[in-house]
């Protein structure tokens, strides 16, 4: 039984400054620069290199387009259940899925470098081959464009109507607007499991496309939650770093905060372990083939790192009340599964390479090439392009927009939120 | 009061016996009709100074550990260990009984399969973690204690639904009845009761002890009885509660059967019927034998296809140890003193006098039947190619140790030039 | 969770208004009234007609159940329709209906005690003991399925004579385990919540047979302060591993499906649409018993329209999961471009079961989508028929998955038609009658809700002014025994 805390706030406590504002423009040029960067390196390794920047590039960009996806989600969530403790920390996931546009924008490349990635591309190797013939009504380059352009349809709609009937608040304090989110966020959540999963399986599972798993969109779901936790309790303590949200976000949120990270960590593992266990048991070669690949050839290491590093470790870190509450632990804890998100993006997208390698020349549906373990500093340079890109496109948003729900009806609630 | 609960006075009774016995001050109750006043009248308590005191609400009221200032409890720490501890029973169990004691191959999974044991483990690890939970908790809390001055006092039932109160033992240093009243006036007590108890128990009543001491004895005799079968033999069979169709209705053999020929219960076999093991009777062909002895010669005739085809089945099965030529220096063989790991017996030479003097038969059952450290054949290989094998080993010794009266004579010509 | 300020004395709480919450209990109640209503119906001396003839009737399809089961023993399996290829008839059908409706009581009190859903208190006792009285009835399913249920004995790793040891690599073993701990923890945890209501009642009760009975339950509780720390710390621990363990028992459920390579079996969706939809009919199960409770023991303002209409909600989320994880197998199946997968599931929707297949659909994902209408979804005959729908339609998922998968073998000559026996039939409504049985004698003998968590999110009266120096004037009865 708290009493909603009602003080007003202070411009510094919501506004960032200038200054930090100033870096956006910044980190967006070194973002591009970096991605030209590693185009121009590929273009210098021959046909080979172009296989492996689209490869590169897709894992930067997924990486970021699952934390926008996470952000989109989490706000639906909190506002289909009209959470009261999260509202601090709403506007920010509102501000990181608003950057859908330009991951509309991004997602250019990705179709423009199709034929490296998706083997089904190849007319002739989809002539030969009965399973893909089987899949061509779905797997079609015309088709695909149209899917891949509703989900970027339906998530700018989503992200932006949020966004925009939480911002129209601020000024108006109007609660029809919070009915109105409200009401949106149901269809909204549906909308968003179904564009998600096909997504997953478009962009993703389809890199292999003899390969199939009905728990893909949900695995996807999973780590993109991961993803934007771990973003937003980074990005608070950047921010509180600025002045801003400072007494706002308190301990208590970043604790909520750490559990679900915790929480999501553990549906992680579990979505993880049960994919894994079921194709594992029945042992038959056409499934067993994915994991084949990411468990030999140097890729054990990878899914054992993902093992432990996304799952066991983590758990324990963050299985601890004192931890979740302590600065550095939870911060330490964000930072790791964000790093981990990537590796298991990396795990996801990358021993594909080896089988669009594979596909280039024959005719047939060829068995993935193994040359080892493909880390390159394309990779690096795709990675840290996409995230200098990421973190400006967050920043430029926060130009001239509160990061709190001013005049949101439960912030009083949230101020002055305590756990049990 | 109905003549039922008349009868039920006795249960009452235990309880007039204390009611009679001197009577000392166990402490003193305050009720409170609010949690709010008892939070801040807790807050006082603490302050004061008591150490043997307690709240008594209906429910958890929110705050009211800072209030007392009661200290975390080591609960979570029991619990994770109980949990760690789970883990390990339920990864040993699995790894013991499946992949060492008891090992069967079941679908083609290893005996130690880790994906296949995490079910298994997850569930053993809750549950002795939810177990020590609550046993941990009612332990740390001295549950179940079912007598307690308290139950007695008259403002107490109240405690469990809608009042609260606090409760100060006498046993405390600080305690003072006079003082504690004040104190509870003052800090808004709607109601103050000093609790009493006997100080001496009464004795739990004999019929009690009867029915204690007669359930432990009924209890032992199960466990006597395991005890005493476990440590005597009999000849009797076994007690069939279920019969699980060892004792079936029907005719065994030697029996008679009232209707069937000649009255038994097992017909004779119809006439020209062969035993089992009677087409084999050609102790030659199958065994190698002529009486007691290895035989001599081959139980057919030699022909060119049987020594092509003995030359092949040799190639496959024996030249691997032996060699190609027979002189023990197969590629196995090579290997093996290449790791001269000591524990190798290298295969006979073919040509060596003793194999040279074996009868055929010898060598037909040493393959059916393998040697020292050489395993049976006969399994894989089938009688009329074991017999070709033995004529080829013929043929390769004799290659070995052939005269010129070998050769045909047609070409002698040509060995000599 | 904020202050209760308007409306306290209407039963409507079921407005949005974004700035207040809404009231969780309505109608002016106190810890006092709370304690009377709730303790009434245990103590009430008179048995009630309807409560009586609802339990003879329970108690002798119980008497049903446990005959035929004794004729199952002594004649052996054949007594039901289960028959080469579908070897996993109604009784397995029967048992994961019930686990699944087992689910619902944990979740409440432990997954929406987590995301601290303070409306789960009016309604988690109850849903706890349907949950335990739920998977007693679908422990009884595999433990006859066995055929020699004397020899059960073989599930557990217990030393015995034949010097073996079951095997742990299969699913059906982690069944024994997942169920077990499962019936346990629940059990121990659906005791733990009631310890304190226990001793409410205890300590009300006026004849000795009461009191020596309901104290023994109680153990002393005596709700010290420094038990209820330990305590609490006890119930957050119970919920942080009754959550997963929750999760684990349906999804190792969906493994004794999932890990063969049965076409419509083998998906890696199974786990978590499992689980899905063991919320959902579990959910459905409460509404279905909260309603007729609710009414005939007078908690309407205890039990409130907002807490059917979040269940309601929640039952509605849950059928979008299930119709997702349909959706997603049939797309897979196509998908794949595995034909025995398609045929399986081409199958489902249009060979013999079709009629089960679109009674699942129509009941599963179809009728609960009016509960996107406020005004269905706070409407009470709405919302029971509806929810006998799903429980309905989640027995027949169950039988679509089994039944359908299984009398459609890779040998067509073995391909036949599966009807039930009448011992089939019975002993689901047997069932029924079990699980009526325990659930009855739980509303009748201890207390239905939980007083104490109830009257711990209730608004806390402001502390009495003035009284700060008039206590000299209580002078307590209780002074003169002093003599």
């Amino acid at each position: 039984m708290q009493h909603a805390i009602t003080a007003p706030l202070k411009v510094e406590q919501v506004n960032l400054p200038g200054s930090t504002l100033g870096i956006s423009t910044k980190a967006m040029l070194i973002g591009l620069v970096t991605i030209g960067a590693g185009f121009l390196l590929d273009l210098m390794a021959g046909p080979k290199g172009l296989y492996h920047f689209a490869h590169a590039y897709l894992l930067g960009y997924f990486f970021c387009l699952t934390i926008a996806l996470g952000a989109l989600i989490f706000v639906c969530l909190q506002r289909l259940t009209k959470a009261g403790w999260s509202v601090v920390v709403r506007r920010l996931a509102e501000i990181v899925a608003g950057t859908m546009p330009a991951l509309a924008i991004l997602a250019i490349p990705v179709l423009v470098f199709m034929h490296q990635l998706y083997p089904w591309t190849h007319e002739e190797l989809v002539a030969n081959d009965a399973i893909l013939l089987g899949k061509s009504a779905y797997l079609n380059t015309p088709f695909f464009l149209v899917r891949v352009a509703i989900y970027f349809a339906v998530w700018i709609f989503i992200s932006r109507s949020m966004l925009s009937l939480s911002v129209r608040q601020d000024d108006s304090g109007d609660l029809a607007l919070t009915h109105k989110a409200e009401r949106l966020s149901a269809p909204a959540i549906i909308l968003f499991a179904l564009t998600i999963t096909f997504a997953g399986f478009d962009l993703l599972m389809s890199l292999d496309p003899h390969w199939f798993s009905t728990i893909y969109g949900v695995y996807v779901f999973a780590g993109s939650m991961i993803g934007f936790l771990s973003v937003a309790i980074l990005g608070v303590k950047f921010l509180q770093s600025r002045g801003v949200l400072r007494d706002v976000v308190t301990v208590e949120h970043f604790h909520d905060l750490g559990k679900l990270l915790f929480g999501f960590t553990m549906f992680w593992g579990y979505i993880a372990f049960s994919q894994f266990l079921l194709i594992w048991y029945a042992n038959i070669p056409e499934e067993t083939i994915w994991y084949e690949h990411r468990m030999s050839h140097g890729w054990g290491w990878v899914s054992l790192a993902l093992l432990f590093g996304h799952f066991v470790l983590p758990w324990c870190g963050l299985l601890s009340r004192q931890v979740k509450r302590a600065e550095k632990g939870l911060v330490f804890w964000a930072a790791w599964q964000l790093v981990m998100h990537l590796v298991d993006m990396y795990w996801l997208v990358m021993p594909a390479l080896n089988l669009a390698h594979g596909q280039e020349g024959g005719p047939g549906y060829a068995p993935a090439v193994h040359s080892g373990f493909p880390l390159h500093v394309l990779d690096a340079l795709c990675v840290l392009g996409f995230v200098a890109l990421f973190v400006g496109l967050i920043l430029r948003s926060m130009r001239g927009v509160s990061l709190v729900p001013l005049k949101d009806p439960r912030l009083g609630e949230a101020r002055a939120f305590h756990n049990f | 009061m109905n003549p039922m609960e008349d009868k039920l006075r006795w249960l009452e009774k235990a309880g007039d016996a204390d009611q009679e016995a001197p009577q000392e001050l166990h402490g003193l109750l305050a009720e409170f009709e609010t949690p709010e006043a008892l939070l801040e009248a807790c807050t006082k308590v603490r302050d004061a100074g008591y150490k043997k005191w307690d709240a008594l609400t209906p429910f958890p009221v929110h705050g009211i550990d800072e209030a007392m200032g009661i200290r975390m409890t080591i609960l979570p720490w029991l619990s994770l260990g109980a949990g760690l501890t789970g883990l390990m029973i339920a990864f040993a169990l699995q790894i013991f009984t499946n992949g060492i004691d008891y090992k069967f191959l079941i679908s083609g999974k290893p005996f130690i399969s880790v994906p296949a044991n995490i079910p298994v483990a997850f569930e053993l690890t809750v549950l002795l973690a939810a177990f020590t939970t609550f046993f941990g908790m009612m332990i740390l809390n001295f549950l179940p204690e079912l007598f307690h001055p308290l139950f007695r006092a008259k403002r107490f039932p109240r405690m469990t639904a809608d009042r609260f109160g606090i409760y100060i033992e006498s046993k405390d240093p600080l305690f003072n009845r006079q003082q504690a009243e004040l104190m509870f006036s003052r800090l808004g007590a709607s109601a103050l009761e000093p609790v009493l108890s006997p100080t001496k128990r009464a004795p739990l009543p004999g019929v009690i002890h009867g029915v204690g001491l007669t359930l432990t004895l009924v209890a032992l005799i199960p466990v006597a009885l395991a005890v005493k079968s476990r440590f005597s033999k009999s000849d009797q069979p076994r007690i069939h509660i279920i019969q699980d169709m060892d004792f079936q209705e029907k005719y065994k053999t030697q029996t008679a059967h009232p209707l069937l020929y000649q009255g038994a219960a097992s017909m004779q076999p119809v006439a020209g019927t062969i035993r089992r093991g009677d087409l084999r009777e050609d102790g030659h062909l199958y065994r190698g034998m002529a009486g007691d002895e290895f035989a001599r010669g081959f139980p057919m005739a030699l022909t060119q296809e049987m020594l092509v085809r003995g030359k092949q089945r040799f190639s496959i099965y024996c030249a691997v140890c032996h060699g190609a030529t027979g002189y023990g220096d197969g590629l196995v063989a090579q290997r093996a003193e290449a790791l001269a790991e000591g524990t190798w017996v290298p295969p006979l030479s073919l040509h060596e006098a003793v194999v040279l003097d074996q009868a055929e038969g010898q060598i037909f059952n040493t393959i059916t039947h393998g040697i020292r450290t050489m395993k049976p054949y006969g399994s894989q290989i089938d009688v009329q190619d074991r017999w070709a094998i033995v004529a080829y080993v013929r043929a390769l010794q004799r290659s070995q140790r052939a005269t010129l009266t070998d050769v045909p004579p047609d070409v002698r010509a040509q060995l000599s030039q | 969770m904020a202050t209760i300020t308007a409306g306290a004395a209407t039963l409507d709480n079921t407005g949005d208004d974004p700035r207040v919450r809404a009231p969780l209990i309505v109608g002016n109640n106190d810890y006092t009234t709370i304690t009377d209503r709730v303790c009434a119906v245990v103590e009430d001396p008179k048995v009630r007609k309807a409560w009586l003839i609802a339990f003879l009737t329970a108690v002798s399809l119980t008497g049903m159940l446990f005959a035929l089961v004794g004729y199952l023993i002594v004649t052996g399996v054949g007594v039901w329709g289960n028959q080469i290829p579908v070897a996993w008839g109604w009784p397995i059908v029967n048992f994961v209906f019930w686990v699944g409706i087992g689910h619902a009581g944990t979740l409440i009190s432990a997954i929406l005690y987590l995301f601290r859903q303070n409306w789960r208190t009016s309604i988690n006792r109850f849903a706890e003991a349907m949950t335990i009285f739920a998977v007693v009835c679908a422990g009884l399913f595999p433990g006859i399925h066995v055929g020699r249920a004397w020899l059960a004995y073989w599930l557990f790793p217990i030393p015995n004579q034949m010097l073996m040891w079951p095997q742990f690599r299969s699913p059906l073993l982690w069944d024994v385990f997942a169920v077990g701990t499962y019936a346990s923890v629940s059990t121990v945890f659906w005791y733990m919540g009631m310890i304190p209501d226990l001793a409410t009642i205890r300590d009300r009760a006026k004849h000795p047979v009461r009191r020596f009975v309901y104290g023994l339950l109680a153990v002393g509780w005596r709700g010290s302060a420094r038990h209820w720390h330990r305590y609490e710390r006890a119930y957050l621990l119970m919920a942080a591993l009754a959550t997963p363990l929750v999760l684990s028992v349906h999804t190792i459920v969906s493994f004794d499906f999932a890990v063969s390579q049965l076409p419509g079996w083998h998906t890696t969706i199974f786990p978590p649409y499992f689980v899905a939809g063991a919320i959902f009919s579990g959910f459905a199960m409460v509404v279905t018993l909260a309603i007729p409770a609710r009414a005939y023991f007078g908690m309407k303002d205890i039990i409130t329209m907002r807490h059917l209409e979040n269940m309601n909600k929640i039952i509605l989320a849950t059928g979008m999961m299930v119709g997702y994880a349909y959706a997603m197998e049939f797309f897979i199946a196509w998908y794949g471009g595995n034909e025995f997968e398609q045929f399986a599931f081409i199958n489902r929707a249009t060979g013999p079961y079709a009629w089960a297949y679109w009674i699942m659909v129509s009941c599963n994902v179809i009728s609960p989508q009016l509960f996107w209408f406020k005004k269905l979804r706070t409407s009470i005959p709405v919302m029971f028929v509806l929810a006998i729908f799903v429980n309905i339609g989640m027995w027949f998922e169950r039988f679509v998955i089994t039944i359908s998968t299984l009398n459609r073998d890779f040998l067509p000559s073995s391909w036949g038609y599966f009807r039930p026996t009448l011992v089939d039939i019975c002993m689901l409504i047997g069932s029924f009658g079990l699980f009526f049985t325990l659930f009855l004698l739980f509303l009748r003998f201890l207390p239905m809700i939980a007083m104490a968590e109830v009257k711990s999110i209730l608004p806390r009266p402001a502390a009495h002014p003035g009284n700060d120096h008039s206590s000299s004037s209580h002078t307590s009865p209780s002074h003169s025994e002093l003599h």
